[in-house]
């Protein structure tokens, strides 16, 4: 029983997690190391196909199975969990620790869910063991953001398990595969994904919440919860033409709000928007080019990502800021980390020889071979765009720009390591994409090395540069200002509460006329009660326990929105 | 818009080394053979031209952006966050 349990992917690392709040911090980081690179060990020998099932209460219940697609996410989230574990190192913070161990846990038990129900009760566990890593940040905002975060988080958790309910009402059963967008089950099931994978509107968490992290935290929340959506969205509607559109759109909205955010973090949490978009584009075209695309670009991505907020997060963690308008000239104090963030900012531009670029070309030439040609135009805008604010604003105001005259010391040496690794392995993937390619569902006939491609892509990116110059040297480049850009959380922090205010006020209204007219009716009833009762009994028996039950529910109710928006 | 900013030493080599490379990548335009998929994508420098103009297009985009959506930084922390 106990060895069936833990052969379940990522178990080992959930339930090893509870052990991680009694070590001592000397020996909790090794032992996290050790779990991680033993579970990798293990799920690296999963072959495709199915492995455990369960019956429970009369439902099939499927708790392993692997896809040709599940192999690379497994692979690129045990190396991401390890990254978080050494740049957090320094710290001693048994709750982050925990939580983090659980949350890519249950993220990689996740990706071998086989059913519905049991990807349910995963989906809500990287909720819950992620939130505490948003309340790490140890703020009142973070505090807030963390509280919409959750409540996110849940809702899409929910309306999954109602598409799953749907799905074994219509006798299609629990299992996760191929579904149909148009029926109300397949479109619960994709509003769940979509929520997590940040579509356009119901992206605001992400920037809300990502930057609001603690240090350490940002960085693990950037790996697992997203890249888990695009692996579901791909296994469940890989060739759902609207998703090209859907993707376009994410790509190159976060791009202008990038240009004008202030804080460092949530310009790379739009930015993180931007790259699923890419992805969802992937999914959306479907053939074979498109979808190893897809798998390619997360795998890419959640590393480089990771590196461009681990360098972030050092730059936070010495400075005590991550806001452009206050950064600047930080290359003399932190060299390494510089040159990290610039690997980085390189490999999600997309240079040729970093690892951007042999993953993301894949997607683009997909949208060109099927002849999309608007999509493919608004891929190649949003990688100008991507150049703007991930190639060059990041490491530009943190390093460059105007000099601060900051007196810190380098990044401590842990976070230097985590980032030399995730660095190393963006140049690793980016000269040598065989291994990676071969980890893809398809083979990869694709040439990115093509000499007109790579031409085209230098001289995109380069005048792209040229542009930036042009603008800084004519003093035509807007200046960072300390402020708040607003997102599309502002209509469930601002519009919603003002609404449900504008609506509460006639309600609450017409309560207090009613209770008031139940008193006097009541009294009324009492004085005649009493005064029939003597006589005959009529309307003195005893009320309906299930009427009263009702109106204490709508009364509560009542409270409970009371305290949500008032 | 901000001032014109003074430019080291170092971010002039920067200038001019971005200069020569760029006049490099025009003249490769004509020696090696871009495969298109669209016809707008055969025309000559499109990919230079498309990055210049596409990247002055998001910060302008930007900067209009910013009249829509730019708020105090403590626009938020009034609420009472349920």
């Amino acid at each position: 029983m106990l060895d069936a349990i833990f052969a379940i992917p990522g178990m080992m690392l959930i339930l090893g997690a509870l052990v991680v709040p009694l070590l001592p911090p000397f020996v909790r980081n090794y032992y996290m190391l050790a779990l991680i690179a033993f579970s990798g060990w293990t799920v690296w020998q999963i072959a495709p196909g199915l492995h455990m099932t369960a019956n429970l209460a009369g439902i099939d219940l499927i708790l392993v199975r692997a896809e040709a697609i599940t192999k690379p996410f497994a692979l690129v989230f045990h190396i991401a969990a390890a990254l978080n574990v050494i740049y957090a190192m320094h710290e001693d913070v048994k709750i982050t620790a925990t939580a983090g161990l659980a949350y890519a846990g249950a993220a990689i038990a996740a990706l071998f869910a086989g059913d519905f129900l049991t990807l349910f009760i995963y989906w809500e566990l990287t909720a819950f063991t992620s939130v505490f890593l948003v309340l790490a940040g140890n703020t009142a905002r973070s505090m807030g953001a963390a509280m919409r975060y959750l409540l996110m988080q849940v809702a899409s958790g929910v309306i999954l398990l109602a598409g799953a309910v749907l799905l074994w009402r219509d006798g299609a059963g629990f299992a996760i595969t191929a579904l149909d967008a148009t029926t109300p089950a397949g479109f619960c099931v994709l509003l769940a994904f979509g929520i997590k994978a940040a579509f356009p509107f119901l992206n605001g968490w992400l920037q809300d919440a990502y930057p609001e992290a603690s240090v350490t935290g940002t960085v693990v929340l950037s790996a697992f919860t997203t890249k888990l959506s695009i692996y579901m969205l791909a296994l469940c509607f890989a060739g759902l033409t609207p998703l090209i559109w859907v993707g376009a759109v994410m790509t190159l909205f976060p791009v202008f709000f990038a240009v004008i955010e202030n804080d460092l973090r949530r310009v790379l949490a739009f930015s993180l928007n931007n790259q699923l978009g890419f992805m969802v584009v992937g999914i959306g075209v479907g053939t074979e080019l498109a979808l190893n695309g897809t798998v390619a670009h997360a795998f890419a991505h959640i590393i480089y990502k990771s590196l461009l907020f681990m360098s972030m997060g050092a730059v936070l963690f010495r400075t005590g800021t991550a806001k452009a308008s206050e950064l600047g000239g930080l290359w003399k104090q932190m060299p390494l980390t510089a040159i990290f963030c610039i690997i980085g900012a390189v490999s999600i531009s997309s240079f040729p020889l970093f690892s951007g670029f042999v993953t993301k070309s894949l997607t683009i030439g997909a949208t060109a071979k099927e002849g999309y040609f608007l999509v493919w135009m608004a891929l190649i805008f949003a990688s100008a765009g991507v150049l703007e604010h991930s190639g060059i604003k990041i490491p530009y105001f943190a390093f460059f720009g105007h000099d601060r005259k900051f007196k810190v010391k380098e990044a401590p040496l842990n976070m230097l390591i985590a980032m030399g690794i995730a660095a190393a392995l963006c140049v690793i993937i980016g000269i040598f994409p065989q291994p990676l390619y071969a980890l893809l569902p398809y083979e990869v006939k694709y040439d990115v090395w093509e000499t007109g491609h790579v031409l085209g892509e230098l001289q995109l990116l380069l005048f792209a540069v040229l542009a930036f110059v042009f603008l800084i040297v004519r003093g035509l480049y807007p200046p960072e200002i300390d402020s708040t850009v607003l997102n599309t959380d502002w209509l469930l922090r601002r519009a919603l509460p003002r609404v449900v205010k504008g609506l509460a006020m006639p309600v609450l209204a017409l309560w207090f006329g009613a209770v008031a007219w139940a008193q006097k009716t009541i009294l009324t009833i009492f004085r005649i009660s009493e005064e029939t009762s003597r006589q005959s009994g009529l309307v003195s028996g005893i009320a309906s326990t299930g009427a009263a039950a009702g109106i204490f529910l709508a009364v509560f109710a009542l409270m409970l929105l009371a305290r949500l928006f008032m | 818009m901000s001032d014109k900013p003074e430019i080291s030493i170092a971010g002039r080599r920067f200038i001019a080394a971005l200069l020569l490379i760029c006049a490099g990548l025009l003249v490769a335009e004509f020696i090696i053979h871009r495969h298109a998929y669209f016809a707008l994508e055969a025309t000559p420098l499109f990919f230079a031209l498309f990055g210049f103009v596409a990247f002055c297009i998001v910060v302008g985009g930007g900067v209009l952006l910013r009249k829509l959506v730019m708020r105090a930084p403590d626009y938020f922390d009034g609420d009472d966050d349920a």
